[in-house]
């Protein structure tokens, strides 16, 4: 048992006290207000159906699905001490045996452009490259898949405007490239972050609030099984930067999952999104499994990349640089 | 296959991607710096990562997986298979990972399979799970027996067990273990109709009166059928044989009282006092009647006064020899004793022990037969310690004889088997069985008398016995202290020992000293049947069935029966087969043939019409 510090206790009390004070408004809506306000507001509440298994079949003679994801893991301790490895991997479901592996690495102790003098890189800066090593060679992976494959989709994990944002010009050849090809490219957003919705309620004066409300905290538990809204262009921001989303709710869990697709395919939206219901197990996180089996493949693990640095650093340059003290703790 | 993660000098994991592992398959390791290893797979699992054994629900549903599959992606092939290989010897170095593993051929198997030839061996049944390697087998290790498999009699497709019968001289006895249901009756069947095909003596102590050989199992092929009918012999304890009363010892007399029920030591004093060498039955029991008679009397006076008052010469006589007797003994003798001695004496004769002797089993053994002794436990019990002590030295004397150069009778050596061990050699306390069973365990090797010893309680038995059993057979075994014994008596590993409760009936590990580790077999098919093999339920049923047909026969030319005409029907019944009914038992048995549907009643104002 752990001895529990009684004024630890009381912070966290307070802290379930304050966030239930300023979410009071949002834990007494009115679930069917909500929802009538999306479908005004937002866009239409639509029921999915599965795919059937001919749909399916025909998408995998199309080529099937390349799967896209990226891992990260750092040894070390604090900036600069620690070197970073990225492992990105586009993976087919028709050319198991073909995984397309993109890897790089980043220190801030050594840094490719030119030479600065490292005070002068600060923090911000190192968080940016690290954000783009890893976008970079996700969209590389995709890109080599799609040349390679041609397959039906690609399935990006995580937010397609994170790709716009990181790593903009691998993005936009990777675009051209789908665009002309007719690869649907789209993206699932496990976590989502937005606030459309919330922005929107303080817009229309729906409700008296002042800060706006997070789209995570205000779908949840409001789409039944199976329910998407797919977002109207003139309410996301996102329809600037070239993309189509929607909301989904894809198992039993209560929380909602998002999904991009490139505006110049929003005529597949529905059908991605019939994709996605269709490969994601009912019991799950709402995760398409395609995507945690490429995941679990792409995965850095702690023990391997310290296997991988202990057997092929010199000895003196892991302890110089990147063991930490923190590392060699054993109580 | 290969081989994957850490490995030691003993054990290691492989690896496949396409081919599930069983248990005790074989397998060879093809170390690059080392050369082949052979080892015996002991642990086999599957794994999928993308199927985690998950409690908190999330499962990959079957339709995601159907979807999966649909658009290329068949989850299904990323399952593992992982072996767990212990090498039969150790090797120098831990085996290198990554080594590639292989399906042994016979050849290189066959010095750890085989030990003996089916001519010269017992041939008891196969070694499971190696169908792969019999595949390029020698001829005459092929078709030499069959298995039931659910209930099914099935060709041999593994490597036959065969046991080395020459390897009990260097490591003599053997146990079989295992609860009731386990196949261990079963088991010793097999190797006792192996004996009879060697022509070895055998002697078989069979309490359960099963040991009968004459009936040939229906199941089995016509061109396979071996009859053992001159081959074996059942002999009743006080029916067929006996004890030649003449011939006893002091000690074997005291045996057979002791095991008819334990003597005290003042009981075991009157019959070394009272017993003289060559005395018959009856003189050994008037003797002790007459000094059991004179001791009621009470005082020597009391005994002189019956000589004086005797009316005839006879009975003066007697009186006369009681009054010896009783000087002579009535001091060193206690009545009680004398009593006690006459109580345990008078149980065997009546249960027949001492009409009888030995003689046609050591004609039997002489003839290389296998001998089965039936009687009840207690009576074996009593007639072995006898019989054992018996032929052990006559074998003993043989061969003691040989090497100090004299001149003995020959006797040839010879097996000893019984079911339910324990109660021949307990632990824990004396029995007279015992020491003697522990005597030929010990060193009957030397004299070529060995043990077969069956038990379902091998805690019950004879730890310095039990040491003794150099090859175990180890049936089904569910009781924790019974396979706690077996973990302590045998080389059986933990992982074998935690599959002894869920064997199937007849599979069993052999634990083998002149192997060096553990087989996993499966006896063969019984050529012949036990004659106990009816159900008890389907006897009942057919018994019932027997009845009633025959209680129809008998009345068949008397329908139709009227309800009125019983007592006549029965009149006529009894004089023709002389049976009779009570006119209600007769009236019931009629009923229930109509509720059978093998009469029908009809119902008239006056009384019921039985016909056909």
């Amino acid at each position: 048992m752990y001895n529990i510090n009684e004024e630890l206790k009381d912070k966290i009390l307070y802290l379930n006290k304050v966030l239930l004070d300023k979410y009071k408004d949002l834990l007494s809506l009115d679930k069917d207000f909500i929802r009538r306000f999306i479908k005004k507001n937002v866009g239409p509440i639509k029921k999915l159906e599965k795919l059937t298994t001919d749909e399916l079949s025909y998408y995998s003679q199309g080529g099937g699905i390349l799967g896209v994801d990226g891992s990260n893991n750092r040894v070390g301790g604090a900036y600069p001490h620690f070197v970073e490895v990225y492992q990105g991997l586009a993976k087919s479901t028709v050319h198991r045996n073909q995984p397309i592996y993109k890897t790089d690495f980043y220190t801030p102790l050594y840094s490719e452009e030119e030479e600065k003098d490292i005070l002068e890189n600060s923090m911000e800066i190192d968080q940016s490259i690290r954000s783009k090593k890893l976008s970079t060679i996700e969209v590389e992976a995709a890109l080599e898949g799609v040349r390679k494959f041609n397959p039906y989709a690609v399935i990006m994990d995580g937010s397609l405007i994170r790709y716009y944002i990181e790593s903009f010009d691998k993005w936009m050849e990777l675009r051209k490239e789908c665009e002309e090809k007719d690869i649907i490219l789209i993206g699932v957003i496990k976590d989502i972050k937005t606030s459309i919705i919330g922005e929107l309620l303080i817009k229309n004066k729906a409700l008296s609030i002042k800060e706006p409300l997070h789209d995570r905290e205000l779908l949840y538990g409001l789409l039944e099984y199976g329910e998407m809204v797919p977002i109207q262009a003139e309410v996301t921001k996102k329809a600037e930067e070239g993309f189509s989303s929607l909301f989904m709710r894809t198992s039993e869990a209560p929380n909602v999952i998002g999904m991009d697709i490139l505006d110049s395919q929003s005529r597949y939206l529905e059908d991605m999104a019939r994709l996605v219901f269709s490969l994601t197990p009912k019991d799950g996180r709402g995760v398409p499994l395609w995507i945690d089996i490429v995941d679990c493949e792409v995965r850095i693990p702690d023990k391997m990349i310290r296997g991988l640095l202990e057997s092929y650093l010199d000895r003196e340059i892991l302890e110089k640089f990147f063991i930490s003290e923190r590392d060699k703790r054993t109580l | 296959m290969q081989v994957v993660g850490i490995t030691t000098q003993q054990e290691v994991y492989i690896g496949s991607k396409d081919r599930n592992f069983r248990i005790n398959e074989f397998l060879i390791i093809v170390d690059p710096y080392q050369g082949d290893l052979i080892g015996e797979v002991v642990e086999a699992k599957t794994y999928n990562r993308y199927m985690p054994l998950s409690m908190h629900g999330e499962l990959a549903d079957s339709s995601v997986i159907e979807s999966l599959k649909a658009i290329g992606y068949n989850i299904e092939e990323d399952t593992i298979y992982i072996g767990k290989i212990r090498l039969l010897n150790e090797a120098l170095y831990p085996v290198e990972t990554g080594s590639n593993v292989r399906v042994p051929a016979f050849y290189e198997v066959k010095d750890l399979m085989i030990k003996s030839s089916p001519d010269e061996g017992l041939v008891l049944g196969i070694i499971k799970n190696t169908d792969q390697m019999a595949a390029n087998m020698d001829e005459k290790y092929k078709d030499l027996l069959y298995t039931f498999e659910e209930g099914e009699l099935r060709k041999q497709k593994d490597i036959p067990y065969i046991f080395d019968i020459k390897s009990m001289h260097q490591y003599p006895h053997i146990g079989v273990f295992g609860g009731s249901g386990s196949g261990k009756s079963f088991g010793l069947r097999v190797v006792l109709e192996e004996l009879m095909d060697l022509n070895i003596p055998t002697i078989v102590l069979d309490p359960h009166f099963e040991m009968d050989f004459s009936e040939i199992g229906q199941y089995m092929p016509k061109e396979k059928i071996d009859d053992y009918k001159d081959k074996f012999k059942c002999l009743q304890v006080g029916f067929h044989v006996g004890v030649r009363f003449e011939d006893l010892s002091h000690q074997d007399i005291k045996n057979l009282l002791d095991a008819s029920s334990p003597l005290t030591d003042a009981m075991s004093n009157v019959v070394d006092i009272l017993f003289k060498r060559n005395d018959s039955y009856n003189s050994f029991y008037n003797r002790l009647k007459m000094l059991a008679e004179a001791q009621e009397e009470g005082s020597l006076d009391r005994i002189v006064r019956r000589i004086e008052e005797s009316s005839s010469d006879l009975e003066r006589q007697g009186w006369q020899k009681r009054k010896e007797i009783y000087l002579n003994y009535d001091k060193t003798c206690p009545y009680s004793s004398v009593r006690g001695i006459i109580w345990r004496l008078n149980r065997l004769d009546n249960e027949g022990i001492f009409s009888k002797d030995i003689k046609p089993i050591e004609e039997g053994l002489y003839m290389g037969k296998l001998i089965v002794i039936q009687g009840s436990t207690r009576i074996l019990q009593v007639f072995s310690t006898y019989l054992l002590n018996n032929l052990y030295h006559k074998r003993r004397d043989y061969k003691d004889a040989l090497y100090k150069k004299t001149t003995a009778d020959y006797f040839p050596p010879f097996i000893v088997v019984t079911d339910e061990a324990h109660n021949f050699a307990p632990k824990g306390y004396d029995s007279p069985s015992k020491s003697i069973l522990k005597e030929i365990s010990q060193e009957g090797r030397k004299y070529g008398a060995f043990l077969i010893l069956a038990t379902q309680r091998p805690t019950l038995l004879d730890e310095t016995i039990t040491a003794q059993l150099n090859t175990k057979f180890i049936f089904r075994t569910v009781r924790a202290s019974d396979i706690q014994t077996i973990k302590e008596e045998t080389d059986i590993t933990e992982e074998e020992a935690r599959r002894l409760p869920y064997l199937r009936t007849g599979d069993v590990f052999i634990s083998e000293a002149s192997m060096g580790r553990t087989i996993f077999a499966r006896i063969r098919a019984a050529n012949t049947t036990s004659p106990h093999r009816e159900n008890p339920f389907d006897e009942l049923k057919n018994k019932a069935k027997e009845d009633d047909n025959k209680f129809l026969e008998i009345i068949v030319d008397k329908l139709p029966i009227n309800g009125d005409d019983f007592i006549n029907v029965i009149k006529e019944i009894e004089s023709e087969t002389g049976l009779t009914y009570p006119i209600g038992l007769f009236e019931e048995k009629l009923n229930d043939l109509v509720e059978k549907g093998l009469l029908k009643k009809e119902k008239t104002p006056f009384f019921n019409i039985y016909k056909k």
